[in-house]
């Protein structure tokens, strides 16, 4: 092939990648450039505090911030254990029938799309909620939580599961031949050499978790407070993003939706560091 | 550790794995249950009959069709914009890429990659602003804003796969064609994309995918309720999981949330049916490798 | 006493932090078969590498010295070159067969596709030709369309050899060719190895002592970095 040919097929790769990086780059200054004029007007310190009352001024965001971290909170409590159980049972206890079933099942679950699970829960378990605490709606703080422990699922068990079959057979092959039980295999012996592993992976589901817009805009409530208890209807950040999109371009509550986008990138960045950090890359280009 | 520790400890993994299989069975079967009843001609078409409105002669308005053509559109103008530079991205990094500035790249598109989709939205709908403001007062979300906003959804996960089955590759695959006297973009084009394609392509059904299901960046850029069928790139649309969330909300008749269910099957159904196929392909991709060296 | 058609001088090749080559020697003769035998890991396959510049694919691996190769009379520094033209000029073989997933006829066409030439009838003659060459014309006329990795271990490594000499390379690089293979398979590619003498000069990389004897003209010994001439070994 002629030489000018390579050269700007060259380019022409370069210029893709530099476009794909530079993305990024756009969305921060985007965002920090619509909430300039906010933080020209010194309303920043006004951010991190209560109330959320556009008719007197107030734009705080706290609400939606503790929102935030008390939902996805939950979810991660419920589906960690949940997630350590099933791969467990996937590379450990059950590598055979049931285990294979679990694995092509929660495979198939990534491909569930979030607005599907919000709008069955709706249905199905909002009212169970309802009924349970008997007051309120039923569009809580629990509810989202647990359709989010459902959501972030996958990504835990899964990776987990990778990590786990990536202990070196070699430990493994010496803990059976030292006569271990399945159980002690996991407990000794992988578990603690896949732990890298199994933190990044409920890194990622955190951030999948605080990141998720759907199941909180659906049926965690949507209510301007902070909530208390699990019964409490709460407003994450994300959803309070899609719910000011409805009101009208001027208007300074409207701007304040960039702050949010701000925080919610700069969440982003401090999540990726951590996972950098744990060696989460090097072990995901090695796949 | 005594017994009872260890029994104890394999029946919660048992119980966990029960617990989840239950949950996604009662959610399935609840959908199905609800949802199959609806699957009928009307609940896309409406009352206009199906040839008049595939040919565009009549608008639907009571039925799934244009929300289906919407989100149908969306996905293939998205992906046209995401697979060449995706692709293109996924070489650059692995082939051409200079050490030193890997990791900046690395670092930067890994954060697309974890940025949540409404921020993604958020960006498509500043940009209509902004070209608002600056180039035409006639722009607003629109179709097309939607279709690029999704594009920069998707494109970490096209630029991943490549980027990763191109860096995978036995060293002796790599060296052959090199051996022969192939040059660098040959030996790309010639020997080891053709060699990755079911990966590559799995990336991209894993677009399409992303593409179908996702509702919160179009909700920012530009899809309405009721729309009709885009008749311009510049105009608004329709979507399915825009209209299951609608719906959800503000339903007029039990008729209209047997529709929602409805749709909820047929986005289910897309949506698995293409994930499904994309890990297929990589699990045909890793046998493959296993006779390799 | 032919002519030199490679010559080496004073080549150190780095890989991460040790030295595998140092101060390296050496004078190939034109088309005669040279074998460089030594200790497995000593850096056999490196050398082969740098010859043709794969070198540059290793990561963190760096030469220094002067590698030239006499072309049209004069000798060039592998450098100067540019690396399509050179790996056309210098074929190579590997120790494991590296057929592409293609036919066979493609296969062994590939180099020619590369090179953009689109006479057909040129393209099957000279696919018949390498392949008789190597001894493998007999064997797979009938089913030039099958693909190549449905062939045997030896017939793989004899299409890899047919493949590497159809740009009519001045040298041939084989890494341990006969490693992967059984006997009787092994036998036919030093038959036919012996055969390509005349046309190329040939530098091979062997394990076995009974390889080295039969066919080589010359012996070398890598150890320590460094070559040792055995000599030659008729």
């Amino acid at each position: 092939m002629r030489p000018s040919i390579e050269k700007f097929a060259e380019k022409g790769f370069l210029l893709s990648a530099l476009l794909s990086a530079s993305i990024t780059i756009f969305i921060f200054s985007f965002m920090f450039l619509f909430s300039l004029p906010l933080f020209k007007g010194g309303h920043i310190a006004q951010f991190l505090r209560l109330g959320w009352n556009p008719y007197d001024g107030k734009f705080g965001v706290l609400p939606m911030m503790v929102g935030t971290v008390i939902i996805a909170s939950f979810a991660i409590l419920i589906a960690t254990p949940f997630g350590i159980g099933c791969s467990a049972l996937i590379s450990v206890f059950s590598q055979r029938n049931f285990g294979r079933f679990l694995r092509k099942l929660v495979e198939f679950m990534t491909g569930i799309p979030t607005v599907v699970y919000s709008f069955v829960a709706i249905f199905l378990l909002v009212p169970l909620v309802r009924e349970i605490f008997q007051k309120g709606t039923g569009m809580c703080v629990l509810t989202a939580s647990i359709m989010l422990a459902l959501l972030i699922l996958p990504t835990i068990v899964l990776f987990l599961t990778d990590a786990f079959n990536s202990v070196p057979k070699s430990y493994l092959n010496a803990a059976e031949a030292l006569g271990a039980t399945p159980v002690q295999k996991l407990i000794y012996v992988i578990i603690p050499s896949a732990w890298k592993g199994i933190i990044s992976g409920l890194v990622l589901a955190a951030g999948r978790a605080v990141g998720d817009t759907m199941i909180s805009l659906m049926i965690a409530g949507n209510a301007l407070q902070i909530p208390k208890g699990l019964s409490d209807a709460a407003r994450t950040l994300t959803a309070h993003i899609a719910l000011i999109i409805a009101s009208d371009y001027e208007s300074p509550e409207f701007k304040s939706i960039f702050v949010c986008g701000l925080i919610l990138f700069v969440f982003t960045m401090l999540i990726v560091l951590v996972l950098r950090l744990l060696g989460y890359f090097e072990i995901l280009r090695e796949r | 550790m005594n017994r009872l520790t260890e029994h104890g400890i394999t029946l919660f993994a048992w119980i966990t794995g029960i617990i989840v299989i239950g949950a996604i069975g009662v959610l399935l079967s609840f959908l199905l249950y609800k949802g199959i009843p609806a699957l009928n001609p009307s609940m896309i078409f409406g009352e206009t009959r199906p040839l008049d409105a595939l040919l565009l002669k009549k608008a639907v308005v009571d039925g799934l069709f244009p929300a289906i053509a919407g989100t149908i559109l969306l996905i293939i103008t998205s992906i046209i914009w995401a697979i060449p530079i995706g692709v293109a991205s996924g070489i650059y990094l692995a082939e051409y890429c200079n050490v030193r500035w890997k990791p900046l790249f690395n670092f930067l598109l890994d954060v697309l990659a974890g940025i949540p989709s409404i921020l993604v939205g958020l960006f498509g709908f500043a940009i209509s602003i902004f070209l608002h403001r600056h180039l035409s007062e006639h722009i607003y979300p629109c179709f097309l804003i939607s279709s690029l906003a999704l594009a920069c959804l998707v494109l970490p996960y096209i630029i991943r796969t490549t980027e990763q089955s191109l860096t995978n590759l036995p060293f002796s695959i790599k060296t052959t064609g090199l051996a022969l006297g192939a040059s660098r973009l040959q030996n790309i084009l010639f020997i080891l994309i053709p060699y990755n394609l079911s990966s590559i392509i799995s990336g991209i059904i894993l677009a399409i995918g992303r593409c179908a299901e996702d509702t919160a960046v179009i909700m920012l850029t530009g899809v309405v309720a009721m729309a009709g069928i885009p008749t311009s790139v510049f105009s608004q649309y329709e979507a399915i999981p825009f209209y299951i969330f609608y719906i959800s909300s503000d339903y007029n008749s039990q008729q209209e949330l047997m529709q929602g269910f409805g749709a909820s099957i047929i986005l289910l159904g897309i949506c698995a049916f293409l994930f499904t196929l994309s890990n297929i392909l990589k699990r045909k991709v890793a046998i493959r490798f296993a006779t390799h060296t | 006493m032919k002519e030199t058609k490679i010559k080496i001088k004073g080549l150190n090749c780095y890989y991460q932090q040790k030295m595998v080559l140092k101060g390296c020697r050496g004078a190939f003769e034109e088309n005669a078969i040279t074998t460089i035998i030594g200790p497995s890991g000593v850096g056999k396959t490196t050398f082969l590498m740098v010859l043709n510049r794969l070198y540059e694919l290793i990561p963190n691996c760096r030469v220094e010295g002067k590698v030239e190769i006499k072309l049209n009379g004069r000798y060039l520094d592998i450098h100067s070159l540019p690396l399509p033209a050179l790996r056309k000029k210098m074929g190579m073989v590997f120790q494991v067969p590296n057929p592409l997933p293609m036919s066979i006829f493609k296969n062994v066409a590939f180099p020619l596709r590369l090179s953009g030439v689109k006479d057909r009838k040129y393209i099957k003659e000279k696919v018949k030709e390498v392949l008789k060459d190597a001894i493998l014309w007999d064997e797979v006329k009938d089913r030039l369309e099958d693909s190549a990795l449905n062939l045997s271990g030896g017939q793989q490594q004899r299409l890899c050899i047919a493949r590497a000499m159809i740009t009519q390379p001045d040298v041939l690089l084989l890494d341990e060719p006969t490693s992967s293979l059984d006997i009787e398979a092994a036998l036919k590619i030093e038959e036919l190895l012996e055969g390509l003498k005349e046309r190329c000069t040939l530098i091979i990389v062997s394990h076995y002592a009974d390889f080295t004897r039969r066919i080589s003209d010359n012996v070398l010994t890598l150890k320590d970095g460094r070559f040792r001439n055995h000599g030659n070994s008729s």
